[in-house]
């Protein structure tokens, strides 16, 4: 087979669905890149830097990186608002089905400008940067394209934190979720309230939220959100060091490197408390009371905060039913897509099959395009 | 595919043989799956895993695709990539081999952390290791589990876990799987003592919940539980916080973590190789630039996992190719007229791009990432970059100045500030920065250089001499510099600079230093305005 000639569809545009991407064309393979919102990156594009004095490798800025790489990569051919609609097996090929989706503009990149309301991108290498209404509903392929492997890499859903309700998310107005947290800080240059825009003074994280919750049914841990809130509770108290931050948690995970070093430096700057909070009430100026069974008082006990971080879980990506009734590719028993690799031209990368790091996710990209490269025979 | 746009591209011949240091099974899968692109792979280093079972085919060993080499060891690496010198020896033989790649599978050992609880091993207190090796055999000890309890029954084992290390994913997997075992077997009883239960990877939380189904039961003292070591006796005492009183147990066996450490022979290695590690002394450098397999020296990879060891081999594909390779001539030079070999370039390359030849430094085009630290470092000034030449950057200093100065309407309302911005990051922000509207001051101007180490005293200076009130060095942050240390470089200058302004009676708040990632679009605007209004006041 001629590499030239050969083709890869990689479903998704978040940082798995760009790196598989951009590897198979590092080998001169053509990608047709469908994502399907009006945006690439997917949820890491819009995540800030975490860095204090120094960086603290979570990764978003190589997400950027990637993104750059992919935009000006001819051999990547990418269709905005599109989705998945059919495929058919022809030989050694699929004949693919795209469609436009149907999808609201994200609320939280929604902003004013002179023409009126548009979604924002969170990269200057989206393209476009800016999306209107009218802009949204005329973007989308409606076309068949013959493919030699497919690379699937929708990715994950956040936890819906109001599955949560004693926690009173969308109640009250300081109760926020780790990707609200994100867009306030790129919004305003650093963590404010969303109910005065004042810099909180007391901030608490509650960890596991949706995870590891036999409750739910979630036998699960996001692998992420431990790393994720130490690094912006590190990095917020960094730009506010009067900011006092408590983290409510089950167990620690480890960020990836160093992270001895880095518990025993980030211990001395937060507070950790090893128990998850029961529920949140309203007090006066937004402040919240947080009610929790305190370790070593074995009571209930309450402390009020002026801002409550969730973090959320990473769940299995929305449509992973639809797409794998149209792929076949089977589901495993937490509704993640099956890891093993097939030996029909259709692959898995990144967290449509499971919690990861922006870092492992890129690691596993690799892998994944390196297997499909297999299977085309561009790689032994 | 893209390639670099410019005029001055070489082709360099790139060797297609590769070197695999480390043959454990990370390391023999890297080498299966590169000699399986074509390329000739030997590999050295301790055996520990079989190489069939780590994909490398009957074909590649028997016909040399992969050579695995007991008993050799590397003395040194010369060389760069495509052109690697590695001197081999072997029962005190000295060989010279040339490889186009290196890849690094650094082989850990375990050690028993059990002095760390007090505790000396014998038969009844154990490492996971030796735990894990007589629940798989059918040997006496085995028996003495089974039967080890009193009156014959089964016993109880207690897992002591993450109060002498923090730990990680793959110990508390074993932890969790061995308290299962013995849970399972009949009339034993299992005990974990935990500090943080590390279930971040996949399974593990579902295990932990089967575990404590089962009847597995975990303790997590906010202290390291005291345990007591008798002759008969073993006894683990930890403080319940809800009773608030001692919680005691006297396990029939103990078995305790063991934890990863870092041996000398890999700290030489990487001495060797002129490769960077982490703090706690593994390799490479923490650097989301280098994740996954890359080193701080092109062509040498390094291989922690099964994902490291398949993205090498797509690293490695990429580098050598069919065995040529197009390379830009120039990214840096050396004028062997002037230079005194003095080493400095060589010491503060980070990519080990610089070699000698004819008497004097000579720089890589493979190598060579065009940081321009070397040019900056160097003392007789014998080193231009070919993009950023010395002269192009002092014009465009002039530049910059003129054309701020031009922007300012009546007389000058507001100060003019030129920013050295490191196009990895600062260029980057302060790019989305205008893109997305973001205020800055009218009289703010930057020049782009290659990486903050490329930010010569003298171009400071220059910004000042034609007529800059503030002058700003953007940098990547601690950690996150593509050529490792640029950013360091940049900063003790400023630093010196700063001093120098105080001396002439300035103040040293003309001048200032930053950190910035390529997507802090506002954040960037917020430093230089802040700047900016330090300026005005
Ligand atoms: S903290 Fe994250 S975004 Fe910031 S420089 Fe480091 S890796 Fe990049
Ligand atoms: S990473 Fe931390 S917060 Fe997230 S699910 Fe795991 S233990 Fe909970
Ligand atoms: S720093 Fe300059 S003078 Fe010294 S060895 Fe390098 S090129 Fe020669
Ligand atoms: S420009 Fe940078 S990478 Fe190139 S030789 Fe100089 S210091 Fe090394």
């Amino acid at each position: 087979m001629n590499s030239q000639s050969q083709k890869v569809l990689v479903l998704g545009g978040g940082i798995a669905g760009l790196t598989a991407a951009w590897e198979l064309s590092r080998q001169n393979i053509s990608v047709e890149l469908v994502e399907k919102s009006c945006f690439l990156g997917g949820h890491s594009i819009g995540f800030t830097c975490k860095a204090t004095d120094r960086c603290q490798q979570c990764g978003a800025c190589s997400v950027e990186e990637m993104l750059k790489n992919v935009v000006n990569e001819p051999l990547i051919n990418v269709h905005l608002k599109t989705e998945l609609k059919g495929l058919n097996k022809a030989d050694s090929s699929y004949k693919i089905t795209l469609q436009k989706s149907d999808i609201d503009l994200p609320v939280a990149q929604i902003t004013q400008r002179a023409n009126g309301k548009a979604a924002k991108g969170f990269s200057k290498h989206n393209n476009p940067l800016y999306v209107t209404e009218s802009d949204k509903n005329n973007m989308g392929s409606q076309c068949e394209v013959d493919v030699d492997a497919l690379i699937v890499a929708t990715g994950y859903s956040p936890f819906d934190p109001n599955r949560k309700s004693t926690y009173g998310y969308g109640k009250w107005a300081n109760v926020i979720t780790g990707l609200d947290l994100e867009n306030i800080i790129r919004e305003n240059g650093a963590l404010v309230r969303p109910s005065d825009g004042q810099k909180p003074a007391k901030v608490a994280f509650i960890q596991c939220v949706g995870s590891r919750d036999e409750r739910l049914g979630n036998l699960w841990c996001s692998e992420v959100c431990c790393p994720y809130a130490m690094r912006m509770a590190g990095s917020v108290k960094h730009d506010n060091p009067d900011a006092q931050i408590t983290m409510f948690y089950i167990d620690i995970q480890n960020t990836a490197k160093e992270f001895p070093v880095f518990y025993e430096k980030i211990k001395q700057n937060i507070r950790f408390v090893r128990t998850i909070p029961v529920d949140i009430y309203p007090l006066e100026n937004n402040c919240l009371e947080l009610r929790h069974m305190a370790e070593d008082e074995g009571a209930p006990s309450s402390e009020s905060f002026d801002l409550v971080v969730l973090s959320v879980g990473i769940m299995p990506g929305k449509d992973t039913g639809k797409i794998s009734e149209i792929t076949a590719i089977p589901i495993n028993q937490d509704g993640f897509f099956d890891s093993t690799s097939s030996d029909l031209g259709c692959f898995v990368a990144g967290t449509a099959k499971g919690p990861g790091s922006i870092a492992t996710t890129m690691a596993d990209a690799g892998k994944t395009a390196f297997e499909a490269m297999r299977y085309l025979g561009v790689m032994k | 595919m893209i390639t670099e746009n410019c005029s001055n591209m070489v082709d360099i011949s790139i060797s297609k043989d590769v070197l695999v240091i480390g043959a454990g099974s990370f390391g023999l899968q890297a080498a299966g799956q590169i000699a399986a692109q074509g390329y000739k792979v030997s590999v050295i280093g301790a055996k520990t895993a079989c190489a069939r079972q780590s994909g490398c085919t009957s074909e590649m060993l028997e016909k040399g695709g992969v050579n695995i080499m007991q008993d050799v060891s590397i003395e040194a690496l010369a060389g760069v990539v495509g052109d690697f010198r590695a001197t081999l020896t072997k029962n005190n033989e000295k060989v010279e081999s040339i490889f186009g790649a290196v890849v690094v599978a650094p082989q850990y050992s375990y050690s028993p952390l059990n002095a760390k609880y007090g505790l000396t091993l014998n038969d009844k207190v154990m490492t996971l290791s030796q735990f894990e090796a007589i629940i798989s055999s059918d040997s006496e000890k085995m028996k003495a589990i089974q039967n080890g309890g009193e009156g014959g029954a089964g016993a109880n084992v207690a897992f002591l876990m993450g109060f002498a290390q923090e730990g990680e994913p793959l110990l508390t997997g074993r932890v969790l799987k061995g308290a299962l075992a013995v849970q399972n077997m009949k009339g034993c009883k299992a005990y974990i003592y935990a500090g943080n239960v590390k279930v971040g990877a996949n399974g593990l939380e579902r295990l932990f919940t089967q575990g404590r189904h089962a009847g597995v039961v975990c303790f997590k003292p906010s202290e390291t539980p005291k345990v007591q070591q008798g002759t008969d006796l073993l006894k683990i005492t930890i403080k319940d916080p809800v009773v608030r009183s001692d919680v005691e147990l006297t396990p029939d066996f103990i078995v305790v973590e063991e934890g990863l450490v870092v041996d000398k022979q890999n700290l030489d290695l990487c001495a060797k190789l002129r490769v960077d590690t982490d703090l706690d002394g593994f390799l490479p450098s923490n650097n989301v630039h280098r994740f996954p397999a890359k080193s701080n020296r092109d062509g040498i990879f390094v291989v922690n996992s099964s994902l490291d060891a398949t993205n090498a081999a797509l690293r490695v594909k990429e580098l050598i190719g069919d065995g040529t390779k197009k390379v830009v001539a120039d990214r840096a030079k050396v004028d062997e007229n002037l230079c005194v070999i003095c080493l400095t370039c060589y010491r503060s390359c980070p990519h080990g791009a610089i070699f000698w030849q004819n008497g004097a430094a000579a720089i890589s085009p493979a190598a060579c990432q065009g940081c321009g630290i070397c040019a900056s470092e160097c003392p007789m000034d014998a080193i231009q970059l070919g993009e950023f030449t010395d002269e192009s950057l002092r014009a465009n200093i002039k530049d910059a100045v003129v054309s701020a100065q031009a922007t300012q309407k009546d007389a000058k309302s507001e100060p003019t500030i030129v920013a050295f911005c490191c196009k990895n990051s600062a260029l980057e922000a302060f790019e989305s920065a205008k893109l997305f509207g973001h205020e800055m001051p009218v009289g703010f101007k930057i020049v782009k250089v290659p990486c903050a180490g490329k930010v010569d005293v003298e171009f400071i200076m220059k910004a000042f001499v034609d007529g800059a009130d503030g002058v700003m060095v953007a940098a990547c942050h601690e950690g996150n510099c593509k050529a490792e240390r640029g950013n360091t470089y940049a900063k003790w200058r400023v630093n010196e600079i700063q001093k120098r302004l105080e001396l002439m009676g300035f103040g040293k708040n003309k001048l200032t230093f930053t950190t910035i990632a390529s997507n802090m679009a506002k954040e960037f605007a917020c430093k230089v305005n802040d700047f900016a209004k330090s300026l005005e006041g």
